[in-house]
């Protein structure tokens, strides 16, 4: 039965609280940010379960004795989630090609639990189909066997079409959700949406789908919520460790309307939908050459950085930017003087503040988004 | 002409502030005093429009400030520097600096003529040197908090007091009752301490002499003439509306927004 929006929230907020990993199929293989391909997991019949650090709740013991303190958040607390035992039932893990510290990271874990499955996905920075597809296709070659092992059956085209299907289907309510957050953000705060996106994480596909789908019915038929004159930003900076909940609030009460960001970047990492005809995994393959996100870990010619931000800032009819990367993350903050440099070529506003995933007092940010949306509002046209 | 209302949420008073075109129509606040603030922010806002003889249905715009978020039926937020700038250039033109002195904060901000901020600066989370610190002394020496600016003008020999710490400051105030200090000069020595904490900040954000004072301590005549004397080179100036600058520049800000978004709408 589908729900309301505010019930759609209430249900994340307790998945979230709780570490729930759902009404679990049998195995599941845990993942950290940005992308891996999740279609061939789930076509394994295995539940692509994403680790986005441990939040603001969890308190670090164990964590920090494995990274120095000039290394962000979201390592430590993965460790520590590992090490509390709240990861044991997962029967594997994939680090994704992020940054050395989720490299490093992996290694780690290849020691801490030598009895549990854990691989580097090595993603092509050649997007050459002769180079980096031939180099991906084998390493999805290689993924789809290890998923077969653990599953214990076998993966074939057709389940594999299936599981593409329903992440196409997942990909498209998302793009659905951030369209309609675009045209009426009071409508659609992202306070909320996060929640909902976040929910994903730890859900079958199909399930979240459905989720979201409920989430934009319930948030369109409530006519309670009025229009807000804020100030339309897009957010960058927050494709790995995730800002606390708390964060996002004092961002939209400092009178900012969310239009745009990368959170959860990996969920819409494929603009588009993957073709269903022909080899199933050649589509993974030339999807992810030619279809993906651009972000600071992946590599783009240069000049062609800021591309996104300027195409996104222009498509939401967005009137700034707001830099907000976690403290110590090397792709992010490494990125961030191209992306100003370009921002202040267009001269488009923007302003900048790092934050970590447990960070707690917000009244500094708050004063910073408050005046930057002020100036946005009341002095852009002067 | 357009009518707006401006609501100033503060920690220890709700302000709210009528406007239609240049001139304010009316002004009401109500102490929170441990009260639902919901309610509150409700009421205030009820006894507003019955005093501008508007109908909600008028307001073009309502615009919150403080912790305004509250209000739900806003239809948009403005910082409380933006706001107090625009509310103290409406009050008193002449002034290019702020001082905002509030329940929990104080705040001094410089702006052009405009009331742009151009830059500020803002007391630490420390209560000592605000307006809830003198409530507290106000407190232990069995006084109204109305008579303490008349009272303080009477002091001849006030009292040092710590000017860093609250804590330390109401120790001391424990100290001089006990010893017989009378409160006027307990006072008068509270207000020069806060008084030269206040002139730092000024000092620190720019260098504009006409200096606006807005906020709950506004109205304080004891901390006005305590800032007149300790700083000479400084002109401060008050408003008997000064405590709604908040509300009133929210008001102001709230319907220009509207026209804005009405010319966006119609072109």
């Amino acid at each position: 039965m589908a729900c309301t929006e505010s019930e759609c929230v209430a249900d994340c907020v307790r998945r979230a609280e709780t570490l729930a990993f759902a009404d679990p199929p049998p195995h599941s293989i845990g993942y950290m940010p940005i992308y891996v391909p999740r279609e061939l997991i789930h076509a394994a019949g295995l539940l692509p379960a994403g680790l986005y650090g441990g939040g603001d709740r969890l308190e670090i013991i164990r964590g920090d004795a494995y990274f120095q303190s000039y290394i962000c958040r979201i390592p430590r607390s993965t460790i520590e989630l590992a090490l509390s035992g709240h990861l044991d039932r997962l029967d594997g893990m994939l680090f994704p090609s992020i940054c050395d510290v989720i490299r490093n990271l992996s290694g780690m874990w290849q020691m801490l639990f030598p009895d549990r499955y854990v691989r580097y996905i090595d993603v092509p920075q050649n997007f050459d189909p002769a180079v980096g597809g031939r180099f991906w296709r084998h390493e999805l070659e290689t993924l789809r066997r290890d998923m077969e092992r653990i599953a214990g059956r076998p993966i074939d085209d057709e389940a594999l079409r299936n599981s593409i299907a329903v992440y196409n289907e997942n990909r498209a309510a998302i793009r659905e959700l951030y369209a309609q957050r675009s045209r009426a953000p009071w409508r659609f705060p992202l306070s909320e949406a996060y929640l909902v996106l976040r929910a994903g994480n730890s859900v079958p596909p199909e399930e979240h789908t459905a989720l979201i789908r409920d989430y934009i019915r319930g948030a369109e038929n409530d006519l309670s919520r009025r229009e807000m004159d804020q100030s339309r930003v897009v957010l960058a900076g927050m494709f790995c460790e995730q800002p606390p909940h708390g964060l996002l609030v004092t961002l939209e009460r400092a009178g900012c309307a969310v239009v745009d960001d990368d959170l959860f970047l990996g969920m819409r990492w494929i603009q588009g939908d993957i073709p269903l005809d022909g080899d199933p995994l050649q589509n993974l393959v030339d999807a992810y050459l030619t279809a993906s996100a651009t972000t600071a870990s992946r590599y783009s010619p240069e000049g062609h950085r800021a591309k996104w931000l300027l195409e996104s800032y222009r498509r939401n009819e967005a009137e700034g930017v707001i830099f907000c990367a976690p403290s110590f993350c090397d792709p992010a903050l490494l990125e961030q003087p191209m992306l100003v440099a370009a921002l202040d070529r267009a001269g488009i506003p923007h302003t900048e503040f790092k934050y970590s995933e447990d960070t707690g007092q917000f009244a500094v940010i708050r004063e910073q988004a408050g005046t930057f949306s002020d100036s946005i509002r009341l002095w852009s046209a002067s | 002409m357009t009518i707006a209302a401006g609501i100033d949420v503060g920690s220890s008073a709700v302000k709210v502030a009528m406007i239609i075109g240049d001139e304010v129509l009316a002004l009401h606040s109500e102490r929170i005093r441990r009260r639902e603030l919901r309610k509150v922010i409700n009421d205030a806002y009820s006894i507003a429009l019955g005093m501008a003889n508007v109908k909600e249905s008028d307001l073009a715009y309502v615009a919150t400030t403080g912790e305004g978020e509250l209000v739900e039926f806003r239809r948009g937020h403005f910082y409380g520097m933006t706001t107090h700038a625009r509310g103290a250039i409406h009050l008193l033109p002449e002034t290019r600096a702020v001082l905002d002195i509030g329940a929990l904060h104080a705040r001094a901000i410089q702006m052009d003529d405009r009331s742009r901020v151009l830059n500020y600066r803002m007391t630490s989370q420390c209560a000592s040197g605000s307006g809830q610190f003198l409530e507290n002394v106000a407190r232990y020496l069995g006084i109204a908090l109305e008579e303490v600016g008349p009272l303080s003008l009477q002091g001849d020999a006030p009292e040092t007091v710590s000017s860093i710490c609250a804590v330390l400051a109401e120790t001391d105030v424990i100290n001089m009752v006990s010893r017989g200090i009378k409160p006027a000069d307990i006072l008068k020595g509270i207000h020069i301490s806060m008084a030269g904490r206040y002139v730092k900040l000024l000092r620190a954000s720019g260098n504009a002499t006409d200096v606006a004072i807005t906020g709950g301590l506004a109205s304080d005549v004891g901390l006005v003439e305590a800032l007149r004397e300790n700083c000479a080179d400084l002109r401060f100036h008050t408003h008997p509306d000064s405590t709604y600058a908040g509300a009133i520049g929210a008001a102001f800000w709230g319907a220009y927004r509207h026209r804005v978004l009405e010319s966006r709408k119609a072109s």
